[in-house]
Protein backbone atom coordinates (compact mmCIF):
# COMPACT_ATOMS: atom_id res chain seq x y z
CA UNK A 1 0.00 0.00 0.00
CA UNK A 2 3.08 2.65 0.99
CA UNK A 3 4.44 1.57 -1.68
CA UNK A 4 1.91 2.02 -4.28
CA UNK A 5 1.37 5.55 -2.34
CA UNK A 6 4.98 6.15 -2.85
CA UNK A 7 5.18 4.92 -6.36
CA UNK A 8 2.35 7.15 -7.23
CA UNK A 9 3.28 10.57 -5.56
CA UNK A 10 6.42 11.53 -7.82
CA UNK A 11 4.43 10.18 -11.09
CA UNK A 12 1.60 12.42 -10.26
CA UNK A 13 4.51 15.03 -9.30
CA UNK A 14 5.76 14.68 -12.57
CA UNK A 15 2.82 14.92 -14.18
CA UNK A 16 1.96 18.28 -12.36
CA UNK A 17 4.97 19.92 -12.92
CA UNK A 18 4.87 18.79 -16.95
CA UNK A 19 1.64 20.31 -16.50
CA UNK A 20 2.87 23.57 -14.87
CA UNK A 21 5.32 23.60 -17.30
CA UNK A 22 3.14 23.27 -20.24
CA UNK A 23 0.88 25.99 -18.77
CA UNK A 24 3.36 28.35 -18.32
CA UNK A 25 4.98 28.10 -21.33
CA UNK A 26 2.16 28.54 -23.21
CA UNK A 27 1.38 31.29 -21.15
CA UNK A 28 4.75 32.97 -21.84
CA UNK A 29 4.73 32.21 -25.08
CA UNK A 30 1.27 33.83 -25.61
CA UNK A 31 2.30 36.76 -23.37
CA UNK A 32 5.64 37.60 -25.12
CA UNK A 33 4.14 38.86 -28.59
CA UNK A 34 1.64 41.11 -26.48
CA UNK A 35 4.02 42.00 -23.87
CA UNK A 36 7.04 43.15 -26.93
CA UNK A 37 3.92 44.97 -28.81
CA UNK A 38 3.13 46.86 -25.58
CA UNK A 39 6.74 47.80 -25.74
CA UNK A 40 7.22 49.02 -28.66
CA UNK A 41 3.65 51.21 -28.53
CA UNK A 42 4.74 52.20 -25.47
CA UNK A 43 7.85 53.45 -26.69
CA UNK A 44 6.13 54.97 -29.43
CA UNK A 45 4.24 56.71 -27.34
CA UNK A 46 7.10 58.02 -25.35
CA UNK A 47 7.64 60.74 -28.05
CA UNK A 48 7.62 64.44 -28.13
CA UNK A 49 8.16 67.22 -30.58
CA UNK A 50 10.45 70.17 -30.68
CA UNK A 51 11.57 72.97 -32.66
CA UNK A 52 13.79 75.84 -32.21
CA UNK A 53 13.82 79.71 -33.15
CA UNK A 54 16.22 82.32 -33.64
CA UNK A 55 13.94 85.72 -32.99
CA UNK A 56 16.23 87.89 -31.51
CA UNK A 57 16.72 91.02 -34.43
CA UNK A 58 20.30 92.59 -33.25
CA UNK A 59 21.67 89.01 -32.67
CA UNK A 60 23.82 87.65 -35.41
CA UNK A 61 23.40 83.96 -37.04
CA UNK A 62 24.04 81.44 -34.22
CA UNK A 63 24.55 77.69 -34.16
CA UNK A 64 22.32 75.55 -32.11
CA UNK A 65 22.27 72.15 -30.72
CA UNK A 66 20.07 70.17 -29.10
CA UNK A 67 22.07 67.18 -26.54
CA UNK A 68 20.51 64.92 -24.66
CA UNK A 69 20.23 66.13 -20.75
CA UNK A 70 23.61 65.03 -19.37
CA UNK A 71 25.10 64.57 -23.13
CA UNK A 72 28.23 65.36 -24.74
CA UNK A 73 27.00 64.90 -28.24
CA UNK A 74 24.71 66.95 -29.93
CA UNK A 75 21.41 65.08 -30.90
CA UNK A 76 20.31 67.88 -33.38
CA UNK A 77 22.81 70.93 -35.29
CA UNK A 78 21.28 73.57 -37.06
CA UNK A 79 23.89 75.52 -38.40
CA UNK A 80 23.59 79.15 -39.00
CA UNK A 81 20.74 79.99 -38.15
CA UNK A 82 20.18 83.87 -38.65
CA UNK A 83 17.21 86.08 -37.22
CA UNK A 84 13.51 84.94 -37.93
CA UNK A 85 14.26 81.46 -38.82
CA UNK A 86 12.52 78.57 -36.95
CA UNK A 87 12.84 75.24 -37.72
CA UNK A 88 10.46 72.78 -38.29
CA UNK A 89 9.59 70.40 -35.21
CA UNK A 90 11.64 67.35 -34.68
CA UNK A 91 10.14 64.70 -32.83
CA UNK A 92 12.31 63.41 -30.15
CA UNK A 93 12.04 60.76 -27.12
CA UNK A 94 10.63 62.55 -24.18
CA UNK A 95 12.64 63.43 -21.59
CA UNK A 96 15.24 66.38 -20.15
CA UNK A 97 17.45 68.07 -23.12
CA UNK A 98 20.03 71.14 -23.65
CA UNK A 99 19.47 73.61 -26.27
CA UNK A 100 22.90 75.35 -26.18
CA UNK A 101 23.50 78.07 -28.43
CA UNK A 102 27.00 79.45 -29.98
CA UNK A 103 28.07 82.00 -32.43
CA UNK A 104 27.57 80.81 -35.61
CA UNK A 105 30.75 78.39 -37.03
CA UNK A 106 32.14 78.12 -33.38
CA UNK A 107 33.60 75.23 -32.22
CA UNK A 108 31.36 72.65 -31.14
CA UNK A 109 33.69 72.48 -28.22
CA UNK A 110 33.64 76.39 -27.35
CA UNK A 111 31.37 77.01 -24.20
CA UNK A 112 27.84 78.08 -25.46
CA UNK A 113 26.69 81.87 -25.71
CA UNK A 114 23.32 81.16 -23.71
CA UNK A 115 21.71 77.35 -22.91
CA UNK A 116 18.54 76.40 -21.29
CA UNK A 117 16.83 72.83 -20.68
CA UNK A 118 13.83 71.52 -21.47
CA UNK A 119 11.89 68.70 -20.31
CA UNK A 120 9.81 66.58 -23.46
CA UNK A 121 6.90 65.42 -22.09
CA UNK A 122 5.21 62.52 -23.95
CA UNK A 123 3.42 64.15 -26.33
CA UNK A 124 4.03 67.33 -25.94
CA UNK A 125 5.23 70.17 -28.31
CA UNK A 126 7.91 73.53 -27.58
CA UNK A 127 9.54 75.54 -29.35
CA UNK A 128 12.32 77.32 -27.63
CA UNK A 129 13.37 80.63 -28.84
CA UNK A 130 15.88 82.87 -28.93
CA UNK A 131 14.31 86.10 -27.73
CA UNK A 132 15.20 90.03 -26.81
CA UNK A 133 17.41 92.33 -27.91
CA UNK A 134 21.28 90.85 -28.52
CA UNK A 135 22.48 92.34 -24.97
CA UNK A 136 19.45 90.89 -23.30
CA UNK A 137 19.35 87.64 -25.00
CA UNK A 138 17.73 84.62 -22.94
CA UNK A 139 16.46 81.25 -24.68
CA UNK A 140 12.25 80.92 -23.56
CA UNK A 141 10.77 77.79 -23.81
CA UNK A 142 7.50 77.39 -24.58
CA UNK A 143 4.56 75.12 -24.13
CA UNK A 144 3.04 74.62 -27.65
CA UNK A 145 -0.71 73.49 -27.64
CA UNK A 146 -1.63 70.40 -29.33
CA UNK A 147 -5.98 70.32 -29.15
CA UNK A 148 -8.43 73.13 -30.36
CA UNK A 149 -11.65 74.03 -28.96
CA UNK A 150 -14.26 71.80 -31.32
CA UNK A 151 -14.70 73.62 -34.63
CA UNK A 152 -12.41 76.88 -33.78
CA UNK A 153 -8.24 77.82 -34.31
CA UNK A 154 -5.83 78.61 -31.59
CA UNK A 155 -3.52 81.61 -32.34
CA UNK A 156 -1.03 83.31 -29.90
CA UNK A 157 1.85 86.45 -31.06
CA UNK A 158 5.38 86.59 -30.53
CA UNK A 159 6.61 89.68 -30.59
CA UNK A 160 10.15 90.17 -32.12
CA UNK A 161 10.34 93.54 -33.71
CA UNK A 162 13.04 95.56 -32.20
CA UNK A 163 12.14 98.97 -34.07
CA UNK A 164 8.42 98.68 -32.77
CA UNK A 165 8.54 98.59 -28.56
CA UNK A 166 5.35 97.38 -28.44
CA UNK A 167 2.42 95.92 -31.44
CA UNK A 168 -1.15 95.32 -31.17
CA UNK A 169 -2.07 93.06 -33.40
CA UNK A 170 -6.08 92.20 -35.05
CA UNK A 171 -7.66 89.48 -36.84
CA UNK A 172 -10.64 91.51 -38.43
CA UNK A 173 -12.39 92.61 -35.59
CA UNK A 174 -10.70 89.98 -32.92
CA UNK A 175 -7.95 91.41 -31.01
CA UNK A 176 -4.80 88.97 -31.19
CA UNK A 177 -2.00 90.74 -28.95
CA UNK A 178 -2.66 94.18 -27.38
CA UNK A 179 0.69 96.70 -27.02
CA UNK A 180 2.72 93.69 -27.02
CA UNK A 181 6.05 93.99 -25.20
CA UNK A 182 9.04 93.30 -27.62
CA UNK A 183 10.47 89.97 -26.69
CA UNK A 184 7.31 88.89 -25.34
CA UNK A 185 4.81 86.36 -26.20
CA UNK A 186 0.63 86.35 -25.49
CA UNK A 187 -1.04 82.71 -24.63
CA UNK A 188 -2.74 81.16 -27.24
CA UNK A 189 -6.27 82.61 -27.67
CA UNK A 190 -9.22 81.18 -29.62
CA UNK A 191 -10.08 82.47 -33.45
CA UNK A 192 -13.37 82.07 -35.48
CA UNK A 193 -12.40 79.84 -38.66
CA UNK A 194 -11.69 82.05 -41.93
CA UNK A 195 -9.60 84.16 -43.71
CA UNK A 196 -8.56 87.39 -41.90
CA UNK A 197 -6.82 90.07 -42.77
CA UNK A 198 -4.08 90.92 -40.10
CA UNK A 199 -2.89 93.88 -38.86
CA UNK A 200 0.36 94.50 -36.91
CA UNK A 201 0.49 98.40 -35.79
CA UNK A 202 3.48 100.00 -33.80
CA UNK A 203 5.06 103.14 -33.69
CA UNK A 204 7.32 103.00 -36.37
CA UNK A 205 5.42 100.98 -38.88
CA UNK A 206 2.71 98.68 -39.61
CA UNK A 207 1.77 95.61 -42.06
CA UNK A 208 -1.33 93.59 -42.93
CA UNK A 209 -1.46 90.57 -44.13
CA UNK A 210 -4.22 87.80 -45.29
CA UNK A 211 -4.20 84.94 -42.84
CA UNK A 212 -6.48 81.83 -43.42
CA UNK A 213 -7.00 80.14 -40.14
CA UNK A 214 -8.86 76.81 -40.60
CA UNK A 215 -10.89 75.17 -37.96
CA UNK A 216 -8.48 72.40 -35.98
CA UNK A 217 -5.24 74.40 -36.64
CA UNK A 218 -2.98 75.91 -34.33
CA UNK A 219 -0.94 79.27 -35.50
CA UNK A 220 2.24 81.39 -34.18
CA UNK A 221 2.17 84.91 -35.74
CA UNK A 222 5.41 86.20 -35.57
CA UNK A 223 6.59 89.89 -35.77
CA UNK A 224 9.97 90.18 -37.43
CA UNK A 225 11.77 93.93 -38.26
CA UNK A 226 11.93 93.46 -42.14
CA UNK A 227 14.74 95.24 -44.51
CA UNK A 228 11.65 97.69 -45.24
CA UNK A 229 8.98 97.77 -41.99
CA UNK A 230 7.26 95.22 -40.36
CA UNK A 231 6.90 91.86 -41.89
CA UNK A 232 4.38 88.97 -40.43
CA UNK A 233 5.56 85.01 -40.49
CA UNK A 234 2.04 82.70 -39.89
CA UNK A 235 3.63 79.57 -38.47
CA UNK A 236 1.21 76.74 -38.73
CA UNK A 237 2.23 74.63 -35.49
CA UNK A 238 -0.13 72.05 -35.86
CA UNK A 239 -2.91 71.05 -37.87
CA UNK A 240 -5.98 68.59 -37.40
CA UNK A 241 -9.44 67.52 -39.32
CA UNK A 242 -11.74 70.56 -39.79
CA UNK A 243 -14.73 68.66 -38.48
CA UNK A 244 -13.86 65.40 -36.61
CA UNK A 245 -15.74 62.74 -37.57
CA UNK A 246 -17.47 60.88 -35.01
CA UNK A 247 -16.14 57.82 -33.59
CA UNK A 248 -14.63 54.83 -35.45
CA UNK A 249 -15.06 53.91 -39.53
CA UNK A 250 -16.91 51.05 -40.63
CA UNK A 251 -14.27 49.73 -43.20
CA UNK A 252 -15.19 46.47 -43.11
CA UNK A 253 -18.26 43.89 -43.45
CA UNK A 254 -16.66 40.17 -42.63
CA UNK A 255 -15.55 38.46 -45.36
CA UNK A 256 -12.82 37.37 -43.70
CA UNK A 257 -14.03 37.03 -40.02
CA UNK A 258 -14.08 33.82 -38.55
CA UNK A 259 -18.27 32.34 -38.29
CA UNK A 260 -19.10 29.96 -35.95
CA UNK A 261 -20.36 26.65 -37.02
CA UNK A 262 -24.25 27.02 -36.15
CA UNK A 263 -25.84 23.81 -34.57
CA UNK A 264 -26.71 20.68 -36.46
CA UNK A 265 -29.18 19.78 -34.32
CA UNK A 266 -32.41 21.04 -36.72
CA UNK A 267 -30.61 19.64 -39.74
CA UNK A 268 -30.02 16.37 -38.08
CA UNK A 269 -34.60 16.47 -37.00
CA UNK A 270 -34.85 16.62 -40.55
CA UNK A 271 -32.31 13.95 -40.99
CA UNK A 272 -34.42 12.28 -38.20
CA UNK A 273 -38.21 12.38 -39.79
CA UNK A 274 -36.55 11.43 -43.26
CA UNK A 275 -35.77 7.93 -41.56
CA UNK A 276 -38.72 7.63 -39.83
CA UNK A 277 -40.99 8.37 -42.96
CA UNK A 278 -38.99 6.18 -45.35
CA UNK A 279 -39.00 3.33 -42.72
CA UNK A 280 -43.22 3.77 -42.35
CA UNK A 281 -42.99 3.50 -46.31
CA UNK A 282 -41.09 0.54 -46.09
CA UNK A 283 -43.24 -1.10 -43.22
CA UNK A 284 -46.06 -0.07 -45.42
CA UNK A 285 -44.64 -1.64 -48.48
CA UNK A 286 -44.12 -4.74 -47.29
CA UNK A 287 -47.36 -5.02 -45.47
CA UNK A 288 -48.88 -4.03 -48.59
CA UNK A 289 -47.43 -6.70 -50.47
CA UNK A 290 -47.61 -9.69 -47.99
CA UNK A 291 -51.63 -8.42 -48.38
CA UNK A 292 -51.53 -9.40 -52.19
CA UNK A 293 -49.62 -12.27 -51.17
CA UNK A 294 -52.42 -13.71 -49.59
CA UNK A 295 -55.56 -12.34 -51.79
CA UNK A 296 -53.96 -14.94 -54.17
CA UNK B 1 -49.09 6.79 -51.50
CA UNK B 2 -46.15 4.52 -49.81
CA UNK B 3 -44.18 5.81 -52.71
CA UNK B 4 -44.58 9.45 -52.08
CA UNK B 5 -43.59 8.73 -48.19
CA UNK B 6 -40.75 6.40 -49.07
CA UNK B 7 -39.48 9.68 -51.66
CA UNK B 8 -40.00 12.32 -49.06
CA UNK B 9 -38.44 10.52 -46.68
CA UNK B 10 -35.54 10.15 -48.37
CA UNK B 11 -35.54 13.53 -49.62
CA UNK B 12 -35.80 14.52 -46.09
CA UNK B 13 -32.38 12.97 -45.42
CA UNK B 14 -30.67 14.07 -48.07
CA UNK B 15 -31.30 17.70 -47.77
CA UNK B 16 -30.70 17.38 -44.32
CA UNK B 17 -26.85 15.87 -44.77
CA UNK B 18 -26.51 18.33 -47.16
CA UNK B 19 -27.55 21.14 -45.08
CA UNK B 20 -25.03 20.22 -42.26
CA UNK B 21 -22.47 19.39 -44.78
CA UNK B 22 -23.16 23.24 -46.17
CA UNK B 23 -23.71 25.42 -43.03
CA UNK B 24 -20.58 24.79 -41.09
CA UNK B 25 -19.26 28.16 -40.67
CA UNK B 26 -15.56 28.97 -41.14
CA UNK B 27 -12.69 29.72 -39.37
CA UNK B 28 -11.81 33.26 -40.96
CA UNK B 29 -8.86 34.11 -43.07
CA UNK B 30 -5.97 35.58 -41.22
CA UNK B 31 -3.58 37.76 -43.35
CA UNK B 32 -0.20 36.37 -43.77
CA UNK B 33 2.44 38.77 -44.58
CA UNK B 34 2.92 39.01 -48.62
CA UNK B 35 5.55 36.62 -50.19
CA UNK B 36 7.57 39.47 -52.00
CA UNK B 37 6.89 43.32 -51.18
CA UNK B 38 5.51 45.16 -54.18
CA UNK B 39 7.86 47.59 -56.21
CA UNK B 40 8.34 50.77 -54.34
CA UNK B 41 7.11 53.93 -56.46
CA UNK B 42 9.58 56.13 -58.45
CA UNK B 43 9.60 60.21 -58.93
CA UNK B 44 10.58 63.17 -57.30
CA UNK B 45 10.03 62.71 -53.91
CA UNK B 46 8.83 66.17 -51.91
CA UNK B 47 10.90 67.41 -48.82
CA UNK B 48 8.53 68.10 -45.88
CA UNK B 49 7.03 71.69 -45.80
CA UNK B 50 8.70 74.43 -44.07
CA UNK B 51 7.01 76.07 -40.95
CA UNK B 52 7.49 79.69 -42.40
CA UNK B 53 6.57 78.99 -46.04
CA UNK B 54 3.06 77.84 -46.20
CA UNK B 55 3.36 75.93 -49.34
CA UNK B 56 -0.20 74.66 -51.83
CA UNK B 57 0.08 70.85 -51.58
CA UNK B 58 -1.75 69.09 -54.18
CA UNK B 59 -4.15 66.81 -53.60
CA UNK B 60 -3.08 62.50 -52.71
CA UNK B 61 -4.45 60.19 -55.71
CA UNK B 62 -2.45 57.21 -54.98
CA UNK B 63 -1.46 55.27 -52.38
CA UNK B 64 1.82 52.41 -52.26
CA UNK B 65 2.81 50.25 -49.48
CA UNK B 66 5.16 47.95 -50.77
CA UNK B 67 5.64 45.57 -47.45
CA UNK B 68 2.05 44.46 -47.94
CA UNK B 69 1.24 44.89 -51.28
CA UNK B 70 -1.36 47.34 -51.57
CA UNK B 71 -1.27 49.43 -54.96
CA UNK B 72 -4.38 51.60 -54.71
CA UNK B 73 -6.05 54.84 -56.72
CA UNK B 74 -7.14 57.64 -53.47
CA UNK B 75 -10.34 58.20 -53.73
CA UNK B 76 -12.33 61.49 -51.81
CA UNK B 77 -14.45 61.05 -48.37
CA UNK B 78 -16.64 63.52 -46.41
CA UNK B 79 -18.93 62.57 -43.60
CA UNK B 80 -21.62 60.84 -43.57
CA UNK B 81 -25.57 62.52 -42.27
CA UNK B 82 -24.60 60.54 -38.72
CA UNK B 83 -21.37 62.37 -38.76
CA UNK B 84 -18.90 59.30 -39.04
CA UNK B 85 -16.33 58.79 -41.29
CA UNK B 86 -17.45 58.21 -44.90
CA UNK B 87 -16.19 54.94 -46.52
CA UNK B 88 -14.72 54.16 -49.92
CA UNK B 89 -17.55 52.71 -51.96
CA UNK B 90 -15.50 49.76 -53.26
CA UNK B 91 -13.62 47.70 -50.55
CA UNK B 92 -10.56 47.52 -53.01
CA UNK B 93 -9.65 51.44 -53.09
CA UNK B 94 -8.92 53.56 -50.33
CA UNK B 95 -9.98 57.02 -49.25
CA UNK B 96 -8.50 60.35 -48.19
CA UNK B 97 -10.75 62.00 -45.79
CA UNK B 98 -10.97 66.04 -47.30
CA UNK B 99 -11.56 67.56 -43.95
CA UNK B 100 -7.84 66.68 -42.76
CA UNK B 101 -4.48 67.96 -44.23
CA UNK B 102 -3.09 66.71 -47.22
CA UNK B 103 -0.98 64.22 -46.87
CA UNK B 104 2.56 66.02 -46.85
CA UNK B 105 0.89 69.00 -45.17
CA UNK B 106 1.71 69.49 -41.92
CA UNK B 107 -1.17 67.75 -39.55
CA UNK B 108 -2.86 64.45 -39.40
CA UNK B 109 -4.11 63.16 -43.01
CA UNK B 110 -6.58 60.67 -42.70
CA UNK B 111 -6.82 57.81 -45.13
CA UNK B 112 -9.23 54.64 -44.82
CA UNK B 113 -9.79 51.58 -46.84
CA UNK B 114 -11.66 48.77 -45.66
CA UNK B 115 -9.93 45.14 -44.13
CA UNK B 116 -12.65 43.56 -46.03
CA UNK B 117 -16.63 42.63 -48.21
CA UNK B 118 -18.82 40.38 -47.52
CA UNK B 119 -16.76 37.76 -49.66
CA UNK B 120 -12.72 38.31 -49.39
CA UNK B 121 -10.18 40.61 -48.77
CA UNK B 122 -10.29 43.99 -49.35
CA UNK B 123 -7.91 47.33 -49.85
CA UNK B 124 -6.51 47.20 -46.15
CA UNK B 125 -6.13 43.41 -45.52
CA UNK B 126 -2.84 43.05 -44.04
CA UNK B 127 -2.51 47.04 -42.62
CA UNK B 128 -2.66 45.37 -39.03
CA UNK B 129 1.06 43.43 -40.15
CA UNK B 130 2.53 47.23 -41.07
CA UNK B 131 5.50 47.49 -38.62
CA UNK B 132 7.26 50.94 -37.33
CA UNK B 133 9.84 51.78 -40.33
CA UNK B 134 7.47 50.62 -43.29
CA UNK B 135 7.34 52.72 -45.65
CA UNK B 136 3.74 54.67 -47.27
CA UNK B 137 3.85 56.04 -50.84
CA UNK B 138 1.67 58.83 -51.17
CA UNK B 139 1.58 60.54 -55.31
CA UNK B 140 0.53 63.59 -55.09
CA UNK B 141 -2.03 65.09 -58.59
CA UNK B 142 1.19 67.04 -59.42
CA UNK B 143 3.18 63.51 -59.96
CA UNK B 144 5.11 63.93 -57.09
CA UNK B 145 5.68 61.46 -53.64
CA UNK B 146 5.34 62.23 -50.38
CA UNK B 147 7.03 59.08 -48.17
CA UNK B 148 6.00 58.24 -44.25
CA UNK B 149 7.90 56.18 -42.21
CA UNK B 150 4.85 53.79 -40.03
CA UNK B 151 6.16 54.41 -36.19
CA UNK B 152 2.94 53.15 -34.61
CA UNK B 153 0.25 51.00 -35.03
CA UNK B 154 -2.44 50.60 -32.29
CA UNK B 155 -6.37 49.05 -32.26
CA UNK B 156 -9.10 51.26 -30.62
CA UNK B 157 -12.65 49.75 -29.53
CA UNK B 158 -15.17 51.47 -31.54
CA UNK B 159 -17.12 52.53 -28.63
CA UNK B 160 -13.95 53.78 -27.08
CA UNK B 161 -12.46 55.70 -30.00
CA UNK B 162 -9.80 58.00 -29.39
CA UNK B 163 -11.24 60.70 -31.53
CA UNK B 164 -8.73 63.75 -30.62
CA UNK B 165 -5.73 61.78 -30.79
CA UNK B 166 -6.44 60.04 -34.22
CA UNK B 167 -8.19 63.20 -36.24
CA UNK B 168 -6.58 66.16 -33.72
CA UNK B 169 -4.06 68.63 -34.90
CA UNK B 170 -0.18 67.28 -34.99
CA UNK B 171 3.13 69.59 -35.65
CA UNK B 172 4.76 67.68 -37.99
CA UNK B 173 3.15 65.91 -41.65
CA UNK B 174 1.87 62.67 -40.90
CA UNK B 175 -0.29 59.89 -41.92
CA UNK B 176 -3.07 57.83 -40.06
CA UNK B 177 -4.37 54.87 -41.67
CA UNK B 178 -7.77 53.86 -40.80
CA UNK B 179 -9.02 50.13 -41.17
CA UNK B 180 -11.34 47.88 -38.94
CA UNK B 181 -10.27 44.89 -36.58
CA UNK B 182 -11.09 42.84 -33.83
CA UNK B 183 -13.95 40.68 -33.08
CA UNK B 184 -16.70 41.14 -36.00
CA UNK B 185 -20.29 41.49 -34.80
CA UNK B 186 -22.77 39.52 -37.74
CA UNK B 187 -25.60 41.14 -35.66
CA UNK B 188 -24.54 44.52 -36.41
CA UNK B 189 -22.68 43.56 -40.13
CA UNK B 190 -19.68 45.24 -38.32
CA UNK B 191 -16.12 45.17 -36.39
CA UNK B 192 -16.33 46.04 -33.09
CA UNK B 193 -12.50 47.76 -33.43
CA UNK B 194 -10.36 50.07 -35.64
CA UNK B 195 -7.01 49.76 -36.69
CA UNK B 196 -4.98 52.93 -36.63
CA UNK B 197 -1.85 52.92 -38.29
CA UNK B 198 0.54 56.42 -37.75
CA UNK B 199 3.26 57.60 -40.01
CA UNK B 200 5.56 60.48 -40.06
CA UNK B 201 7.17 62.03 -43.26
CA UNK B 202 10.72 61.34 -44.32
CA UNK B 203 12.77 64.26 -44.31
Amino acid sequence: MTNYHWARRPRLRIATLAGLFALATGLLAAAAPAATAATAAHRAAQTGWIRLAHLSPNTPPVDVYLYSFGGSKAMIVLHHVGYGAVSPYEKVASGDYTVAMRGAGASSTSPPVLSTSVNISPGGAYTVAGLGPAKGLRLQVMRDRLTTPKGESLVRVIQASLRNHRVTVTAGSQVLAKRLLFGHVTSYGRAAPGTWTVQVSGANGTVSQSVTLSAGTIHTLVVLDGANGLLLDNLEDAAGSTVMPQGGAATGLGGTAPVPAPSPAPWAAVIVAGLLCTGAAAVWLRRARHQARHAR
Amino acid sequence: MAAALLSSGLLFVGAGAVSIALFTGHPGITPRPVAHPGPVPTGPVVAPPRPVARVYVSRPVYLTIPAIGVRTPLVKLGLTPQRTLQVPPSTSVAGWYTGSPRPGQVGSAIIAGHIDSVLGPGVFFRLRLLRPGDRIYVRRAGGKLAVFKVYAEHMYAKDSFPTQKVYGPAPDPELRLITCGGVFDPATGSYLSNVVVYASQVR
